[in-house]
């Protein structure tokens, strides 16, 4: 893992050629710099003074540079370690605790940076006892995990947009509904390819406008081809998924005609009703109940899904997840690897699914509703990609990008 | 200047020095009784500071430290065998009414021996003996710009073994002394350097003192010699042999009090 250091230097460092010859050493040994600050003096006998961060291919090729980079009067911007302090509840991180933000961030132990494994925001730190750093949910501490209090010995990179031919380059604003979605499609779909291609995973959440919109069909393709390896919902979308294959209505509404079926209500409470006698949405299909849709591509793809439960629903089904702090556990074990997230149509979902997420998921939040996307980014998702349009022919022209 | 009584090679910490060879006391008595008379011939005034029985290096006054007009910044050297010099040249410059300005932090620096002004500039060498971020320190105490050069040589070890002003525009150099970086900094300094060769540079040529028109080598070749009386300058050779034992030559054993550093 490389190794990075703050490093500062002042003097008549321009002039001396001081700067350029440390530039040189660092370039020279294998390491790289980013320059961080450069101040020049203003007449010949003011003083300059310098930052560069240096990164290393290690702590101790980091270590060797150093202690060259000193003898020309380059010195490590002193900085000190961060406090730990032992939890002493379970449940409870001691007061005082330092609350993440879902940047990457590296925590120095022993005069040592060390990155976080699992940038996260709204959690604690843990630091393990073989001195790894880990984002830790409030309800996850223990007793004795040692968890970073106050803000000394935290670095938190902040958010670089990525570069080149990507959707940020033509978008002038986060959010447009005023944008040609043709181009924000073909964008996202190759985006999402050079994930792929990366081994990225790519995460789908839905809600339940994907199906009413008819899109639930291209989502279904989209798993069967490979491209959603993850599938985070709620009851609601898994239901009337199934009410749609298993019926031919959307909460109660004809997915072909669009005309509102007889007893159509109550059609979603039946499916649910039945799955349940099934036991799980994985049973009802190995039972041919559910021979279709999205939720039947997972489980014959076996690609693994979380149902996240809310007070409002119906049933539910028996794969939901009633506790909501298991079912966002159980969300956050399905991260790690994650490179694309296709937020669909879904407020409550999306945002606690950025809640989750590392900044450096690529995030892609199709609405018809401005306001869900300016919510996910106020809520800390800042690397959220707002497409204001109809999610069900943005889905279809993503599956026909995608699924040629 | 300070009487060689108690100079010997008593430690090593150059590479010149080895305590198994012997100093000539009495001849060293009269090659530097010969520099001062040399110099106040030329029209120097010379003054002295007492020796200390222990202290063998006070001889090589040039480390003391550096003199701007009326003010003086100690040195603090690298090692303990001459840290102990110091208070000795603090009371000096003290008792005579200097303002004695310390350097901050504990970084090292050996006076004028690494630091020596040219043309409004003071160049000033760095890594063997002294460190590189006692030259900003250097710059803001005595308002002069500092170059740094770094002295990658460790026959050279001190600035005033690689680089002798001479004037404004002319300076002798031993570019053999210095990193790439360095010679580009003495480079863009000084419009005419006289370069030495490397036997030149070994033999000290560029330690030497200037005084008005003189200048007092502990050695010439020919071509430095021509060069410098083209120029119009006067070359007068010491034999400093006895001091060369210890790493030092003619500049190592004067330090000059008539600098003003600051120009406004």
């Amino acid at each position: 893992m490389t190794a990075s250091e703050v490093v500062e230097v002042e003097g008549h460092i321009i002039d001396s050629l001081i700067l350029a010859k440390l530039m040189d050493v660092i370039l020279a040994s294998g390491a790289d710099y980013e320059v961080v600050s450069v101040d020049i003096g203003r007449t010949n006998t003011d003083l300059s003074r310098a930052r560069l961060e240096v990164t290393a291919s290690d702590e101790d090729a980091l270590a060797s540079l150093l202690v060259e980079l000193q003898a020309h009067g380059a010195n490590r911007v002193t900085s000190v370690d961060a406090e730990l302090l032992a939890a002493d509840r379970d449940g409870v991180l001691p007061a005082g605790f330092y609350s993440t933000t879902n940047l990457p961030t590296a925590v120095r132990l022993g005069g040592r940076w060390v990155e976080v494994d699992n940038p996260e925001m709204d959690c604690g730190l843990v630091v393990t006892p073989d001195g790894r750093a880990r984002t830790v949910p409030m309800h996850r501490v223990r007793v004795d995990d040692m968890v970073v209090v106050g803000n000394d010995g935290i670095r938190v990179t902040p958010p670089s947009r990525p570069r080149g031919a990507t959707p940020f380059e033509f978008m002038s604003s986060e959010v447009s509904s005023e944008k040609p979605k043709g181009l924000l499609v073909a964008d996202v779909a190759s985006r999402m390819r050079l994930h792929r291609a990366g081994g990225a995973k790519i995460l789908a959440v839905c809600g339940p406008a994907v199906v009413h919109t008819g899109a639930a069909p291209a989502i279904a393709r989209m798993v069967r081809e490979g491209w959603i390896d993850v599938l985070f919902a709620g009851n609601g979308f898994a239901a009337h998924d199934i009410e749609s294959n298993v019926m031919g209505t959307s909460l109660g509404v004809s997915v072909r005609a669009g005309t509102a079926a007889e007893g159509g209500h109550s059609n979603h409470l039946r499916v649910i009703n039945e799955v349940r006698r099934y036991g799980s949405i994985a049973a009802a299909v190995e039972a041919g109940y559910i021979d279709g849709g999205v939720m039947y591509e997972c489980v014959t793809k076996g690609v693994p899904f979380v149902l996240a439960g809310s007070i409002r629903d119906d049933g539910p089904l028996p794969d939901v997840y009633p506790n909501v702090v298991e079912a966002a556990d159980a969300m956050r074990s399905l991260l790690p690897g994650v490179g694309v997230a296709l937020m669909l149509a879904s407020t409550l979902h999306a945002i606690a699914t950025g809640n989750c997420l590392p900044s450096g998921v690529e995030t892609y939040c199709v609405d018809i509703n401005q306001a869900v996307v300016t919510k996910l980014a106020d809520r800390g998702s800042h690397q959220a990609l707002g497409i204001v349009t109809d999610v069900g022919l943005f889905v279809e022209g993503m599956c026909q990008e995608l699924c040629q | 200047m300070c009487t060689p009584e108690h100079f010997g090679v008593l430690y090593e910490i150059n590479s010149w020095m080895h305590t198994e060879v012997r100093v000539d006391l009495d001849l060293a008595r009269s090659q530097w009784e010969g520099l001062r008379a040399g110099l106040a011939a030329s029209g120097a005034a010379i003054e002295l500071l007492d020796p200390v029985e222990g202290l063998p290096d006070l001889v090589f006054t040039a480390n003391a430290g550096i003199v701007n007009g009326m003010q003086y910044v100690p040195a603090r050297f690298r090692h303990p065998e001459r840290q102990r010099e110091v208070p000795y040249d603090v009371a000096w410059f003290d008792a005579r009414g200097y303002t004695v300005d310390e350097l901050p932090g504990v970084a090292s620096h050996e006076g004028a021996g690494d630091a020596l002004p040219f043309a409004g500039t003071l160049l000033s060498g760095y890594r063997s003996r002294s460190d590189v971020v006692t030259h900003g320190a250097l710059s803001t105490l005595t308002r002069a710009p500092v170059r740094s050069v770094e002295l990658v040589e460790p026959r050279l070890y001190h600035l005033d073994l690689t680089f002798c002003p001479l004037d404004e525009r002319r300076a002798i150099i031993a570019p053999l002394g210095w990193d790439r970086y360095g010679c580009k900094v003495v480079e863009a300094l000084v419009p005419e350097p006289l370069v030495l060769d490397d036997d030149a540079a070994f033999a000290f040529c560029a330690n030497s003192v200037v005084v008005g028109s003189t200048v007092h080598m502990p050695s010439c070749p020919p071509a430095v010699g021509r060069r410098l009386e083209a120029w119009g300058f006067d070359v007068v050779v010491h034999d400093v042999g006895e001091f060369l034992k210890a790493g030092g030559a003619c500049r190592c054993l004067t330090l000059a009090l008539d600098v003003e550093l600051h120009r406004t």
